[in-house]
């Protein structure tokens, strides 16, 4: 199909000052590098970090993967994969061991992600100060000068109050022992998967015009406390489709009387699962 | 039995021909061309060409037409376009002292050269609703010929040095926000780009609460005028300046009182305000803000939110903020789930507590 | 005559720069560029096409041996600003690593903007990796050694000074023939 527009949308300079910027966000892990985001044909908001960095980073060779919530299927995710069906007419997938290129928004794949692979996360607020200090230039310095007692400070009153860190997505990290980073709003259930990842992840929010990095292997802790260690949420549930029991699951309201089902978040984990047990059984 | 709901691919197909069913509407009516659009729709023509960044009256006029009448949308869709044009230069700076002019008025002076011109204004139409065909134009004829220049109101003030002083040549390069991210803090030419294309509406809450006493201003409207400058060119091949065409601009210069500080002595100080097309509104609540915002440089007390730059140019654009507050339609499910079991086990514990309250 | 530069301006830059991505994100391991780029001399091909992928108009490029030949085609191709001082540049490139400036002459960022630093491009005779220098840090998983040819004895103690000023610092593109390696700042080089 022809359009009027450059492969993936973007043009050459964009693509290039956004590779510059990638370049030096890997240097410098956890680090949010300003870029001159572009306005792109999607809403602000709705994954134009991730689609520009996406955009930076495909060849016609690629596949390409997107999920919104763990699932393929969720709107927002159709549209960007159509997106770049249309403008770039690259190969998709809902299968995570094929895609070379995984956009997610919220989530972290569950099968465990190799190092040819590329993971691309959307960021509404790369700022993990920014409830806690409103003010750019001040964050910034804080960053700088790696001051993070506002953050300990928050935590520690957490706890004080309820006891525990009330936090359950978008937990902060420290990546590389150097730079507190917001892993982006994925549930604290993935937030070990971040942990010495064999593939690279990187983090673009279009909005505040801002990508960050964390490469390959690279140490991402959790922030915690001695006596108030990391923990990830558990279910007493397994998934109600596959039986996993390690997977983060979905609370589904099936009837007017409030029934719950609990079902895998990551479609495609569960509907491998669920082909494989086929296939056992058969 | 459940099933995971599938067919997102279909539902945002049925979705769009839904859409353009809707924008069309009822086809016994004929469609709006676009030259209606533009000529008789001109002022939204001007305001999405201003916060859309882009002068081309013909693309604006699509938009609105493709956005059925939502302003904002039609400003997304131009940017969105503007993103993908490859930019070939830079014009030189404006000389709106040389426009020519088709209103200007000053709420400053009675009178000024070239006299005060009302051309076609709002202002005075007592908005009564004309119901039946609009009457049809005729060409009117000026009572007497403008001025074919007529100098800039703030400029009789200076020559008093009773207004403060601008040295245009002194301005450093200007950044381009729509190729490098906003940073703080930012300077004068940064902030009046990031007002230019803020939104009409959000501007002018700022403006009118400066007026109000989140942050003292002052202001009189010096100078407002609106009609049509050359844009010129200088490539690099060349080395002179060429014309390569003329825009409509509204320029508002306010008068603000400054009782001195910070090394300035008491004079008076300048607000500005530019907008493409006839932007008026746009354009006085832009000037208004501008100068609220140079409390630092003025070493005035910042306490209002129309003098927070952060707060300011972080929320005017509509782009950013329509997308993000929209955003949340988009599902939030698992960061839900994760709340959910986060509460669940606060509420178990105060549960707990209270039991052992009880029995104690 | 004005030698071409990439024949798919498009795709060969895509295919350059998932390359680089690579080699910053898994440091001191040799890679292979995908498609090189004609170049004057002393530029080699492998150098040519850093440049091209990454370099514009945007960007400030400082050549140790600012030949003229090599200007005029870099300044064609990529629109790219040559400056006269190491410290104004985004990109170097250093065909003679035995002359070349210290490190700590090219821009290492600001506290708040480390990012606003420089990026070298080192022409060097070949890099043998599984020996030679241990190297850890993010994007290793364990060690990588690697031994560099052609670099002069002080770069290493230089690239160790900057290291007390990290975040700030200077990361590093390695050519040779076709290959890339690259050292971001945050690598260390470990004690034998």
């Amino acid at each position: 199909m022809s359009t009027p527009y450059n492969f993936a949308f973007l043009d050459e300079n964009t693509k290039r000052m956004l590779r510059r910027a990638l370049l030096k966000a890997v240097a410098i892990p956890g680090y949010q590098v300003p870029f001159g985001s572009r306005e792109m044909p999607l809403p602000y908001g709705w994954g134009t970090g991730g689609i520009q960095v996406t955009a930076a980073l495909l060849g016609p060779d690629d596949v390409l993967k997107v999920i919104d919530q763990g699932a393929d299927d969720t709107t927002n995710a159709v549209n960007i994969r159509r997106f770049f069906g249309r403008v770039a007419g690259v190969a998709t997938t809902e299968r995570t061991a094929d895609a070379s290129v995984i956009q997610t928004r919220h989530r972290i794949p569950e099968i465990p992600l190799r190092e040819d692979q590329l993971l691309v996360f959307q960021v509404p607020e790369p700022e993990p100060l920014r409830t806690l200090e409103p003010r750019e230039a001040e964050t910034r310095t804080m960053h700088a000068l790696a001051d993070y007692g506002l953050m300990h400070v928050k935590l520690y009153e957490d706890i004080a109050q309820y006891g525990h860190i009330a936090t359950s997505y978008d937990y902060p990290v420290m990546v590389d022992g150097r730079y507190l980073t917001s892993p982006s709003p994925i549930p604290k259930f993935d937030n070990p998967k971040l942990d010495r990842s064999p593939a690279l992840m990187l983090f673009g929010a279009g909005r505040e015009k801002r990508l960050y990095a964390i490469p390959p292997y690279t140490r991402v802790e959790s922030l915690a406390f001695d006596d108030h260690p990391f923990e990830i949420q558990r279910w007493e549930h397994h998934c109600a489709l596959c039986g996993a029991g390690d997977s983060y699951l979905d609370e589904v309201v099936v009837d007017d009387r409030g029934t719950r089902m609990f079902v895998c978040s990551d479609t495609d984990y569960c509907s491998q699962r669920r082909d494989d047990a086929t296939e056992e059984a058969a | 039995m459940y099933v995971a709901v599938k067919g997102g691919e279909r539902a945002i197909a049925r979705s769009l021909e839904l859409l353009a069913e809707a924008r069309r509407g009822d086809t016994a009516v004929p469609e709006l061309e676009l030259a209606q659009i533009r000529q008789q729709l001109r002022l939204g023509v001007a305001r999405v060409m201003q916060e859309g960044s882009l002068y081309d009256e013909d693309l604006a006029a699509l938009a609105i037409r493709q956005a059925a009448g939502d302003m904002q949308e039609a400003i997304f869709l131009l940017r969105a376009y503007r993103t993908t044009l490859p930019r070939f230069g830079y014009s030189e700076p404006l000389a709106t002292q040389a426009m020519r002019v088709r209103r200007r008025v000053s709420g400053t002076f009675k009178d000024v050269p070239g006299g005060q011109v009302l051309g076609p204004t709002y202002d005075y139409t007592q908005r009564l609703l004309e119901f039946g065909a609009s009457a049809a134009s005729n060409t009117v004829e000026a009572d007497e010929p403008l001025a074919t220049t007529m100098p800039r109101v703030l400029d009789l003030l200076d020559a008093e040095a009773l207004i403060e002083r601008i040295d245009p040549g002194s301005d450093p390069e200007p950044t381009d926000l729509t190729r490098d991210p906003l940073m703080f803090p930012a300077d004068r030419a940064t902030r009046l780009q990031n007002l230019a294309r803020g939104d009409e509406g959000f501007l002018l809450g700022m403006a009118y609460s400066t007026q109000r006493g989140y942050a003292e201003s002052h202001p009189f409207a010096g100078e407002i005028r609106m009609g049509e400058v050359d844009v010129l060119i200088c490539p690099e091949e060349l080395g002179f300046a060429i014309e390569i065409g003329e825009i409509t601009l509204t320029e508002c210069q306010m008068i603000n009182q400054f009782h001195g500080g910070n090394g300035v002595p008491p004079q008076f100080t300048r607000g500005y305000g530019l907008s493409m097309g006839e932007g008026e509104r746009k354009a006085m609540a832009m000037a208004l803000v501008d100068r609220s915002l140079r409390c630092d440089e003025l070493g005035e007390p910042a306490y209002a939110p129309a003098q927070n730059q952060e707060f300011v140019l972080s929320h005017s654009d509509n782009v950013e903020a329509s997308g993000f507050v929209q955003h949340l339609k988009l599902p939030h499910y698992v960061d839900f789930q994760a709340e959910l079991s986060l509460l669940r086990t606060l509420a178990a514990q105060q549960r707990k507590a209270a039991g052992t309250e009880a029995l104690a | 005559m004005m030698l071409a530069a990439f024949t798919h301006p498009v795709f060969d830059s895509q295919r350059n720069f998932r390359e680089l991505l690579q080699a910053m994100a898994r440091p001191a391991s040799p890679r292979t560029l995908p498609v090189l780029a004609p170049a004057p001399v002393p530029a080699t091909p492998a150098a040519m096409a850093i440049l091209l992928t990454l370099c514009d108009t945007s960007t400030s490029v400082w050549l140790q041996q600012a030949d003229e030949a090599l200007s005029q085609h870099l300044r064609f191709h990529t629109g790219c600003g040559l400056v006269q001082t190491p410290v104004e540049a985004d990109f170097a490139l250093i065909t003679d690593p035995t002359t070349m400036p210290p490190l700590d002459t090219f821009a290492l960022g600001d506290p708040r903007y480390p990012d606003r630093s420089a990026s070298l491009i080192v022409q060097v005779e070949a890099f043998h990796a599984n020996t030679g220098p241990r190297f850890a840090g993010p994007g290793i998983r364990d060690v990588e050694r690697v031994r560099i040819d052609g670099l002069p004895e002080r770069f290493w103690r230089e690239r160790v000074a900057l290291a007390s000023r990290l975040p700030l610092g200077i990361d590093l593109y390695f050519v040779a023939a076709q290959n890339i390696l690259a050292l971001p700042r945050t690598t260390r080089q470990l004690e034998d």
